[in-house]
């Protein structure tokens, strides 16, 4: 036990501390996915033009790795376009892009699944479309898909241990470095492991009471 | 007990009761059914009719009471030393083997032919060879008139003929008893006509059957026996003329006059 | 400057002069899947029999499982498998051991998996109508008959679109295998990278390959099932 306080307890600052970068990085990571998911939905349903382009970009974000994908925007990314300039800044992109995939289709099949009808009535009582789409149609979908993007959140969560290949100090980053300290891996290793077990459990039973909640509330069951 | 002299009858149900939790079902049902003999059981929806029909193939376990195939307890083993053993889930699977169920709603099982449908038990509870289940089964197809529809899957039946295939497949288990659990209730009305032609076969050949239904011009019209049931306990049992006919019970009156209406 | 870094990302003819080395790691990315994936469906099917099981301990350790699996993230695992396993079983067992590369991913990933699958199984089991498995009883089916012939393969046609997301899946987390040097594309594009100093056209190249891969076959994979699906569901 004496290595577990040794090793671990007394490090819980500097785990904390790559916690709190996961959290972060996760969270941004997240936001930037549900905005660019919802736009590139948007973009497939509604702007012809552009809609080959939207769907090639989902199929590419859905089916890449996201351990090639963190690699192809870590490496390419900055010589093509100048952007982005730190490792940090490419291991949200990477997670958002990858997720960005998933919830655009999300968000695609819960606007669909929004019966004409719905539309109607909010043209019937003089809403504009974009009107009708942000007060009608939109929380209608958010209740619906609330679930997936709680899923989405943790598969964030765990793909984001791979920023720490590209030296972002997030938990596992912070993790390995002690291990490469003390050379003592098992009890940090498994701390680690074990936090990060939890944390995602937490965030996703939470998250799914959450959801049911809402969707209760709405009278749609679970 | 029954007098030794005589054979025991082909099912015997003493004194069963059932509970769902607080919502006893069966309170006490005693009855018993000779071979070749019709049985039919009525009653209004929840008087505990079905209920009555699971426990005795014990697809319900009762929670007390006895239910007899040919004189020997499903539930449990009366040892020779008087002690009482109950029954592992493979000896009651095995009695099973005597009682052919057919269900409400079917359950075909959609994933084999209709022949798959009914050869499945024969192959692989009874362990038959192959050509003989195969012809078994194929009998018991041309005995519900749907020798025809061997190979197809149930999706591609209508309701009536899967219905008739559960017959077939019930029929397969070469069973002492055949239980037909409201068999006609989730047809559409000009489908009923046919499984309850088949059926009608079934009584003429002198199978034992209990049938638990709603179609009281047909369970007169078989039946050697009919039971009613209220509020789990057999109200007024006899030949049918008497129960249909001339009831003792009121309640027995006014559930038959109810359905006149 | 743009249009010329555009070239050299599309510049695949370095990827294209190293196509040996690299298919070959790709190659250790198939045999990684595959043996994972026998790992991971074993351990899955096992953990679903015991989270629809009627014995309350074996529930639980199949509802322990799961949560545990299921929710930890890929790279943790086979970081924790590949530097933390074999040093508690030298300690159990007295000896030295140690982990082949290969062995820790496959450990790993399959556990991971077995996780997702396992409740991809429970799911596609629990959805067969309790009418079916009440038909087999009265047929006087006992248990392992019934998950056999009745459950089983109606089960496997409800899951299998599940199943195929999961394998997927499982696919590209070979990706991360290279992290613990098994030699498979992205180690080697990495190698490569060293030599050559120019990770355009090769991070480019391996993203492109495993895009067209894994889109392709799961769009195959999705119609495929599709079609046995309804072969008998008609």
């Amino acid at each position: 036990m004496g290595n577990w306080e040794r090793l671990v307890w007394n490090q819980r600052d500097v785990l904390l501390q790559g916690l709190l970068v996961t959290i972060e990085i996760c969270a941004i990571a997240f936001a930037v996915a549900i905005v660019m998911g919802l736009g590139l939905a948007l973009i497939r349903l509604y702007v012809r033009p552009l809609r080959w382009i939207a769907g090639f970009w989902i199929e590419y974000c859905r089916a890449t790795p996201i351990f090639v994908q963190l690699m192809w925007v870590n490496y390419v990314w900055p010589e093509l376009i100048g952007w982005p300039t730190s490792f940090y800044t490419a291991g949200w992109v990477a997670l958002a892009l990858q997720s960005s995939g998933y919830l655009a289709e999300t968000f695609r099949a819960g606007i669909e699944n929004i019966g004409r009808g719905q539309r109607e009535a909010a043209a019937a009582v003089g809403m504009s479309p974009i009107l009708a789409f942000r007060r009608i149609v939109l929380p209608q979908v958010l209740v619906m898909i609330a679930p997936t993007i709680v899923t989405q959140f943790t598969v964030i969560v765990k793909s984001s241990t791979l920023v720490s290949v590209i030296t972002v100090q997030d938990l596992m980053f912070q993790s390995q470095r002690l291990v490469n300290v003390w050379y003592e891996p098992i009890e940090i290793l498994t701390a680690t492991a074990a936090l990060y077990i939890l944390f995602i459990f937490a965030v996703s039973a939470l998250g799914k009471a959450l959801a049911d909640r809402l969707r209760l509330r709405y009278g749609l069951g679970t | 007990m029954a007098d030794a002299a005589s054979t025991p009858p082909c099912v015997e149900v003493v004194d069963l009761h059932k509970r769902f939790g607080p919502l006893e079902v069966l309170r006490g049902v005693s009855t018993r059914v000779d071979r070749g003999s019709v049985v039919s059981i009525i009653g209004a929806s929840g008087s505990g009719k079905s209920t009555l029909l699971r426990c005795i193939n014990y697809l319900e376990l009762p929670t007390s009471g006895e239910v007899r195939i040919d004189g020997e307890a499903v539930g449990f083993e009366r040892r020779p030393d008087g002690q009482v053993r109950k029954r592992s889930a493979r000896e009651i699977a095995r009695f099973r083997q005597d009682l052919g169920m057919v269900f409400q709603q079917f359950n075909l099982w959609p994933h084999l032919t209709v022949l798959g449908n009914v050869v499945e038990a024969p192959l692989r509870v009874r362990g038959m060879p192959k050509r003989e289940a195969m012809e078994l089964g194929r009998a018991c197809l041309a005995r519900v008139q749907l020798s025809e529809k061997a190979d197809e899957y149930p999706a591609r039946l209508s309701g009536g003929q899967q219905q008739r295939v559960a017959i077939a497949r019930a029929l397969a288990m070469q069973p002492k008893v055949m239980l037909f659990d409201e068999a006609t209730s989730a047809l559409d009305p000009e489908l009923t006509g046919e499984v309850l032609e088949v059926m009608r076969g079934l009584a003429a050949d002198g199978t034992t059957m209990i049938v638990v239904t709603h179609e009281m011009a047909f369970a007169r019209e078989v039946s050697d026996r009919a039971i009613y049931l209220h509020n789990g306990l057999i109200e007024e049992e006899g030949p049918p003329a008497q129960v249909f006919g001339d009831p003792k019970s009121d309640r027995c009156r006014q559930f038959l006059a109810k359905l006149l209406h | 400057m743009f249009s010329q870094n555009l070239r050299e990302m599309l510049d695949l003819a370095l990827f294209w002069e190293y196509r040996q080395i690299l298919l070959a790691g790709l190659a250790f990315n198939f045999y990684v899947f595959a043996v994972s994936a026998v790992v991971a469906v074993s351990l899955g099917f096992l953990a679903a029999l015991g989270r629809v099981n009627p014995l309350r301990p074996l529930r639980w350790l199949g509802a322990i499982h799961v949560e545990t699996f299921r929710n930890a993230p890929d790279y943790v695992m086979l970081v924790w498998v590949h530097f933390v396993l074999p040093l508690l079983l030298s300690q159990m067992l007295g000896q030295r051991i140690t982990f082949a590369p290969f062995v820790s991913a496959v450990i790993a990933l399959g556990l991971v998996y077995s996780g997702y699958l396992a409740e991809t199984f429970r799911t596609g089991i629990q959805a067969v109508p309790k009418g079916q498995i009440e038909a087999a009883r009265a047929c006087g089916m006992g248990g392992a008959l019934i998950m056999r012939r009745i459950i089983l393969p109606q089960a496997v046609r409800m899951m299998l679109p599940e199943a195929m997301n999961n394998f997927v899946s499982l696919f590209k987390a070979t990706t991360i295998v290279s992290l613990i040097t098994v030699p498979d594309l992205m180690y080697r594009v990495s190698m490569v990278t060293q030599q050559e100093m120019r990770p355009l056209p090769l991070y480019t190249g391996a993203a492109i390959t495993y895009f067209l891969l894994i889109w392709g076959v799961a769009a195959l994979a999705r119609a495929g099932s599709e079609r046995w699906r309804r072969k008998i569901w008609a």
